[in-house]
């Protein structure tokens, strides 16, 4: 027992990322969620390998003599939908686009989030007022009108559903950001360095930074699904890329080509479901996170 | 108390839906049409969707209208003779016309109509009235000149508007597109009585028109129901909740036709979509490989139009080679086999490397002759139009399959025509529907239109010519040659491709109405169509109705009020079967009302634990 409890607090070699794996690991729902996460992203990154983005071409269904409208029993594994295209290619095609623009997007919201909450939070005064009604501006205009805006101005693409998303969800973040680094700003360790004659940048690397990211991570994740649901939303609503089968650009088209009258569920059923499962995944992991970061969270849950 | 609040609004909007079934009255026959398309405006001099159109032809009648057979027949005028040099028409009134107000319906009206929408320049009147000069002669008789030679004439199809409401209103030509025109004053068969925006409109029949001497009416009151997308529409079909749909998506129609109390109806009004290029006679930065006329002909053989009839239109659709000219297919010529770019991916490669656009890097893509710049296009995506995305898509691959490579774009119309007039573009999706005049469909490509209506930015002296000589052409034998041979001239240019003539695909409860007609006979809509000839003729299923093969304004076949002097209105149980479904929907809101508010007050109560 006391051999135990000493290796783990106090032995050195176990890093800090190593004690957050183990505590991870301890969380069923994390890992369930996790597993999920993996699943979708090996079949993302092998998606160019089992599928042929030739067969996206409406032309090649046609002269690969596929039929129209197939259910999956006339055309394994998923059937085909009104252009004649293999439904399963555009599932596993999907998963990768849905994946990368709920990533960068996440990304894009965190850089500018980060970079504002800190920069607010730490240098407080006239410059975080400044920064904090911005954030506020931001955040008072509607995120959907904001964003088929954007995206009916910058143009249909991928890069820039990314940018609208991203450019659309920071104020969120900035605020989360600076309410941690304030509490943060307010510890003992930071005016000693400050008094040891430590400049800003310096304290905010390797002082503040550290202290928040365990947040930053728990809530980036936490923002990846609604990333997704984001591209899913703004696709449905015809503002995607035209030439890039995401889930949500599925579902539009699904919506779009008369498939719930048609009773064609194969044709949005997976795309459907990929969505639930994976932004059930992300907060899966995301809600563990959480609670590793702030211990406090999960004894009331 | 916000609970309340929402529990009385949702109530509130309850009985809103119930209004209509208080408002019909016991014994009254209602049609319900439902459509997709939204009222931008009630005015005929500022508007322009066809969802307007359609009330506008109700309640105005014009001196003349068209039959079935779009033939010119009598409409508020019963005849009309010709002067010796053709420019001088007298119109003769039918006898004792009254709006429907009660106020009579004379030559000053029409005259008024006439002379003031050309001096104003009314939107949709000027066209017809631009060069014509009316004069009354005495209260049921007016006289029409115009200032040049016009084949149209003796067609007036012009809506004429009661004076006494639009003379205060039409102080000049923008003032006049202000007015709402809820006033619900009119001549034709059904005049406005309420009007909702962007939900319903509704015409009760205007006892007042001639067209009802001797009968009554197989509609009291017809109310067009706007839904948002046509998976609803095609729902509320099928479930009763409305009479008609007057747009069906083309995957629907199999389920539609298995359903016995449902009849589909594919009509064709000569409308079609196109492929359209750029041939760069305008401005703007357009590839120079397009203003080749070799490279266009190349795209349209490599353009499968049979996919976009069987794949998009589930065969309802029809390949043609030119454009129609006019809803009268007269217009349109015979087209030469060397004219027809039927589908030949193989022969599209060979245009292509006979005129030397070669792909000299090996990298799948076409260079300008030389080895200049890739063949790289830009196709644009018409985000209003329901096909717009497939066909982008497979455009996409049949250029591919002839080394050019398209870039799509999405934009909605009012963006496409901007991006149009600049000429910034080398493809896109679009359509048009023919009016029945050819003048003014001819008049889209002549090169006085570049930056303006005409989409392809292409121009020929020799089109232009033939375009001048057929709009002053009285003969018509001679015009009907001028009309093909500029057709012709346009197809030899390659400026549309992939061209399909496409149906307006509408569905009524054939269980509960009757009496519907197509115009064009032939295959035309039956609802939505050029003159609205159905509408005097709908009746319930069993009512004995009015004639059953005329048109409104055909005087000469109409019975006589002895013979159908008492035609009994529609049965109350028919009335009833159009009723009981705004009931179930009304109780439906009220339960629905009911559930949110237990919901709410259960969250609330587990919140506050």
């Amino acid at each position: 027992m006391t051999v135990r409890s000493m290796t783990r607090s106090g032995a050195p070699g176990v890093s800090a990322a190593g004690s957050f794996w183990r505590q991870f690991r301890r969380s069923r729902q994390g890992m369930i969620g996790l597993a999920i996460l993996v699943a979708f992203g090996i079949l993302a990154l092998v998606a160019p390998l089992i599928v042929d983005p030739a067969q996206f071409s409406p032309v090649v269904a046609r002269t690969l003599g596929n039929p129209q409208w197939a259910p999956p029993s006339e055309f394994p594994p998923l059937g085909t939908d009104h252009l004649r295209r293999s439904v399963w290619a555009q599932f596993v095609w999907g998963s990768r686009v849905s994946l990368t623009v709920g990533l960068a997007a996440t990304a894009v919201t965190m850089v500018i989030g980060t970079a504002v909450g800190v920069i607010a939070g730490y240098r407080g005064g006239r410059l975080d007022s400044f920064l904090m009604r911005i954030t506020e501006w931001f955040l008072v205009i509607p995120f959907l009108p904001l964003a088929i805006a954007l995206a009916s101005v910058l143009g249909r693409s991928t890069r820039n559903i990314i940018l609208v998303i991203g450019l659309t969800s920071w104020p969120w973040m900035a605020r989360l950001i600076r309410s941690q680094v304030l509490t943060v700003k307010q510890r003992l360790f930071v005016d000693r360095a400050r008094s040891l004659g430590a400049k800003s940048g310096h304290i905010i690397r390797n002082h503040i930074l550290p202290n928040v990211s365990g947040l930053i991570l728990a809530n980036a994740t936490l923002w990846v699904p609604i990333s997704i649901l984001s591209e899913t939303t703004l696709s449905f609503l015809g503002l995607g890329n035209p030439g890039n089968p995401s889930w949500g650009k599925t579902l539009e088209e699904a919506f779009a080509n008369g498939a719930m009258t048609r009773n064609a569920w194969w044709y949005f059923v997976p795309a459907g479901l990929g969505i639930l499962t994976v932004v059930l995944a992300f907060t899966m992991v995301g809600r563990t996170l959480e609670e590793i970061a702030d211990p406090k969270l999960g004894k009331e849950r | 108390m916000r609970r309340v609040v929402v529990f009385l609004s949702v109530l509130a909007l309850a009985l809103a839906t119930l209004v209509p079934v208080a408002s019909a009255q016991e014994g009254e026959t209602t049609l319900v049409v439902g459509l997709t398309q939204n009222w931008e405006t009630l005015n005929p001099t500022a508007g322009w969707l066809m969802s307007e159109w359609e009330m506008w032809i109700l309640q105005y009648s014009a001196l003349t209208t068209n039959d079935a057979d779009m033939e010119t027949v009598p409409d508020l005028a019963e005849s009309w003779i010709a002067s010796d040099d053709g420019l001088t028409w007298t119109y003769t009134l039918r006898e004792g016309l009254t709006w429907s107000d009660g106020t009579p319906l004379t030559a000053e009206d029409v005259a008024w109509t006439i002379n003031t929408s050309a001096e104003q320049e009314w939107m949709n009147h000027y066209e017809v009235t631009a060069d014509l000069t009316a004069t009354v002669i005495d209260e049921r008789t007016v006289q029409i000149t115009s200032a040049v030679p016009d084949p149209r004439l003796p067609d007036v199809g012009v809506l004429i508007l009661p004076k006494h409401i639009w003379e205060p209103v039409a102080t000049d030509g923008e003032e006049v597109t202000y007015y709402e025109n809820l006033d619900g004053v009119g001549s034709g068969p059904y005049v406005l009585e309420e009007y909702r925006p962007s939900q319903t409109l509704t015409m009760r029949a205007n006892p007042n028109w001639y067209g009802w001497e001797g009968r009554e009416p197989g509609v009291d009151r017809i109310i067009f129901r706007q839904f948002g997308n046509m998976d609803a529409l095609v729902a509320a079909l099928k479930s009763g909740e409305i009479d008609f749909a007057a747009s069906v998506p083309g995957s629907a129609i199999d389920d539609l036709e298995a359903d016995p109390n449902i009849e589909v109806i594919v009509g064709f009004q000569a409308g079609w979509e196109q492929i359209g290029t750029n041939a760069g006679d305008g401005d703007g930065d357009v590839h120079p490989a397009m203003t080749d006329v070799n490279v266009r002909q190349a795209m349209a053989y490599a353009v499968d139009t049979q996919a976009i009839v069987e794949d998009l239109w589930y065969g309802t659709a029809r390949e043609i080679h030119s454009i129609n000219p006019s809803i009268d297919k007269r217009w349109t010529p015979e087209i030469p086999a060397d004219l027809v770019f039927a589908y030949d991916p193989a022969k599209a490669n060979q245009i292509l490397d006979e005129a030397g656009y070669l792909d000299t890097d090996g990298d799948g893509v076409r260079e300008m002759p030389g080895g200049g710049d890739p063949l790289h296009f830009r196709h644009v995506v018409n985000t209003n139009s329901d096909m717009g995305a497939a066909i982008g898509e497979l455009f996409v691959g049949w250029m591919d399959a002839i080394g050019i490579e398209v870039e799509l774009i999405s934009l909605d119309s009012d963006q496409l025509g901007a991006v149009i007039a600049e000429g910034t573009y080398e493809t896109y999706n679009w359509g048009w529907t023919p009016s029945l005049d050819p003048s003014s469909m001819l008049s889209v490509f002549i090169c006085d239109e570049i930056g303006s209506f005409n989409d392809v930015n292409w121009c020929s002296e020799e089109y232009d010519a033939l375009y001048e000589a057929q709009k002053v052409e009285l003969d018509e034998a001679t015009r009907l040659q001028q009309v093909h041979e500029a057709t012709l001239i346009l197809t030899e240019g390659a400026v549309y491709i992939g061209m399909v003539e496409v149906p307006e695909i509408q569905a009524y409860r054939a269980d509960r109405w009757e009496g519907f007609l197509r115009q064009p006979a032939a295959d035309g809509p039956v609802l939505f169509n050029f003159a609205g000839i159905s509408y005097p003729n709908i009746r319930p299923v069993g009512a004995e109705g009015g004639p059953t093969t005329t048109a409104p304004g055909d005087t000469t076949t109409q019975p006589s009020g002895d013979t159908t002097g008492t035609t009994a209105p529609g049965q109350p149980e028919e009335s009833g079967g159009g009723v009981s479904p705004a009931v179930i929907g009304g109780l439906a809101a009220v339960v629905v009302a009911a559930i949110a508010v237990v919901v709410s007050r259960r969250k609330s109560e587990d919140e506050r634990e």
